[in-house]
């Protein structure tokens, strides 16, 4: 697979002290990749900087393996897709569409059927007349969209587009925005700080924090192992318990796992919800069994499975998601033995 | 009484204070003029005040050279205003902060002053004649000219148009600029189709003040402009008050009133087009 977007060393440092250092990433031909992280991480500052709305202080930029560092934004091969949608309320959607086409000097016949296909891959067939006014939200945000996909950029950047969605809506724009990726077969950076928009689109993830790159993973993966502290608290719900180093194994309480990244000391146990099992204390004759106390504190229903908040005493309190049936076994106020299927061992700064 | 009955009346109550200003500063007076303007000092009615006003030798230079005056001033007002604008809203620096800390000041010198201050800088004796001696060179002449009215003009009007052409630039966000130049458009694109679109509603309203603010002019005309030809304001306070013709000058009056009724036309059809557009 060719790289299509590489980015090397890109540092934009801004007055207040916020920017980026250091940025390598490669996005490959046809993949989906998402710059996830909290507000100020800089992953907006990497996308403008592939988009040539700001100048870097270091760095460069290639595109198809063509430096576009030097280029101003009408001179890249790309096309953003904006927060804020950004179609020209003074323009008809039709004019939206075909203004980018005309200065590329497409005739007149085929830029209406182009804009006329982009406007049906987009669900939004015969919005040709309407204002941008005249238009929700989501049907904004599909002319914006049909806008970029028209002018076939190299690289289509999306700066959360749907963050000014309500919750089904965003869904719904999700999955019409996979299906268009699978279909156009584009190269797309996106940016968003929702987890759940990009473990479900995204080919791969770049989390940011503080200006740099934490992990560069699969979705699966970033979940399943989060390479860092910062990632494990980021993606996904996580619990965290203090641990410690015993010889070749790392011990919390009475259970314990091998010290396979050779930590030392004190260390930050991390488990997800759906690792934690609970068993009630009746079943072991002593109530000293297999896995650590606990006494449950909350038992939420979320629909198809419940969230179970277990007072740990000494560890805090423990997120466990349990099914239906489980949740039938267990009382608020019981007391339970904690076990904990799988963890990832934390350094702890 | 039905609800939508007591809104109706509500609503004639609360409009009924801004009608009848409007009625007395404005609507009875010009009715009182045209009535006047028609009356041919024989105790009959004609269109003779305006038949002098056409054909009079003196009266048509005075409407050629007022609405010269007019039309060069507004454009250069414009050009300089949305000049200024654009430069403060798309650049930055010390400059720019300048600009924006002076351009207001000529609203805050009462305007006698201000052509007082003109005639003596721009006059054959003025400052500027003065500075200019010592290395050889003669000041053409600027006032008692039209070049002295346009000068004042530019002047008084600059301010007021800067800051609304200004404050409707500082209105197009930058994200849509920004999106322009993603789909590739240039500079000369970018002004063309989205920053003068987005902001033309603004700048006929600032049009409108200046070819109004202009072509009713009386003291930079009367103080800095030439014996002849000589702007309507002057003209009609001359007709008026020193040959007390008062027929002949409210024929000019309703006259002024008609071209700004012109410029004041095309600004509401403009305005009522986008509304219906918006619709």
């Amino acid at each position: 697979m060719s790289v299509q977007l590489a980015v090397r060393g890109l540092t934009k440092r801004y007055k207040t002290g916020e920017g980026v250092t250091g940025i390598n990433l490669e996005v490959n031909k046809g993949e989906l990749v998402t710059l996830l992280g909290p507000s100020g991480c800089g992953k907006t500052t990497v996308l403008r900087g592939i988009g040539g709305f700001l100048e870097p202080d270091a760095g460069e930029i290639l595109i198809e393996g063509k430096s576009v560092t030097k280029l101003p934004p009408e001179k890249r091969p790309t096309s953003m897709v904006f927060q804020s949608y950004n179609l020209w309320p003074h323009m008809s959607v039709y004019d939206n569409l075909a203004f980018g086409l005309k200065i590329r000097g497409m005739p007149k016949a085929d830029i209406k059927t182009a804009v006329s296909d982009a406007l049906r891959l987009v669900r939004l067939p015969g919005a040709e007349k309407k204002y941008p006014t005249q238009l929700s939200g989501g049907q904004q945000q599909r002319v914006a969209l049909a806008r970029s996909l028209l002018l076939k950029p190299a690289v289509l950047l999306l700066d959360e587009p749907f963050s000014a969605l309500d919750a089904k809506l965003r869904h719904e724009m999700r999955e019409e925005l996979r299906d268009i990726q699978t279909q156009t077969g584009l190269t797309m950076v996106l940016v968003t700080h929702d987890q759940d928009e990009a473990l479900s689109l995204s080919n791969r993830i770049i989390e940011m924090n503080h200006g740099h790159i934490e992990q560069i993973a699969q979705p699966q993966r970033i979940y399943n192992e989060p390479e860092t502290l910062y990632v494990a608290q980021f993606i996904g719900k996580m619990n965290f318990l203090e641990g410690v180093v015993d010889g070749e194994r790392i011990r919390v309480g009475e259970l314990s796992w091998p010290n396979a990244k050779r930590l030392s000391g004190k260390v930050k146990v991390a488990v997800r919800p759906e690792d934690v099992g609970l068993n009630a204390s009746s079943n072991h004759q002593d109530g000293q069994g297999q896995g650590l106390p606990g006494k449950i504190k909350q038992i939420m229903i979320l629909g198809h499975y419940a969230e179970v908040s277990v007072d740990m005493d000494r560890h805090g309190t423990l997120k466990a998601f349990q099914s239906k049936e489980a949740i039938e076994r267990l009382r608020t106020g019981e007391s339970v033995r904690v076990t904990l299927a799988s963890m990832i061992a934390y350094p702890n700064d | 009484m039905r609800k939508e009955v007591k809104q109706a009346i509500g609503g004639l109550i609360m409009v009924s204070p801004s009608f009848v200003l409007l009625l007395v500063i404005v609507v009875i007076p010009i009715v009182q003029s045209f009535v006047t303007s028609l009356s041919n000092g024989e105790g009959g009615y004609d269109l003779s005040r305006y038949q002098f006003l056409f054909t009079d030798k003196g009266m048509r230079s005075n409407i050629l050279f007022t609405l010269k005056v007019t039309v060069v001033s507004c454009a250069l007002v414009l050009l300089v205003s949305y000049s200024l604008a654009l430069y403060m809203r798309f650049s930055s620096g010390k400059l720019v902060d300048w600009i924006r800390k002076t351009y207001m000041i000529p609203l805050f010198i009462p305007g006698v002053i201000a052509t007082y201050g003109l005639m003596n800088l721009l006059g054959n004796h003025g400052w500027l004649a003065r500075l200019l001696l010592p290395l050889g060179m003669t000041l053409p002449r600027l006032i008692f000219d039209e070049k002295g009215i346009v000068i004042a003009n530019i002047w008084f009007n600059i301010p007021f148009a800067t800051m609304l052409l200004s404050s409707a630039l500082t209105g197009i966000p930058a994200s849509i600029i920004e999106s322009a130049r993603d789909t590739g458009a240039g500079k000369l694109r970018i002004f063309l189709r989205f920053i003068f679109p987005l902001s033309y509603k603004t700048f006929l309203v600032a049009l409108t003040f200046v070819f109004m603010g202009v072509i009713g002019s009386f003291t930079a005309p009367f103080l800095l402009g030439p014996n002849a030809p000589q702007m309507l304001g002057v003209s009609m306070q001359q007709v008026f008050g020193v040959f007390q013709e008062r027929e002949q000058a409210a024929a000019m009056a309703f006259f002024t009133f008609l071209l700004c009724s012109v410029l004041g036309y095309f600004y509401i059809r403009s305005m009522a087009g986008e509304e219906a557009a918006n619709r």
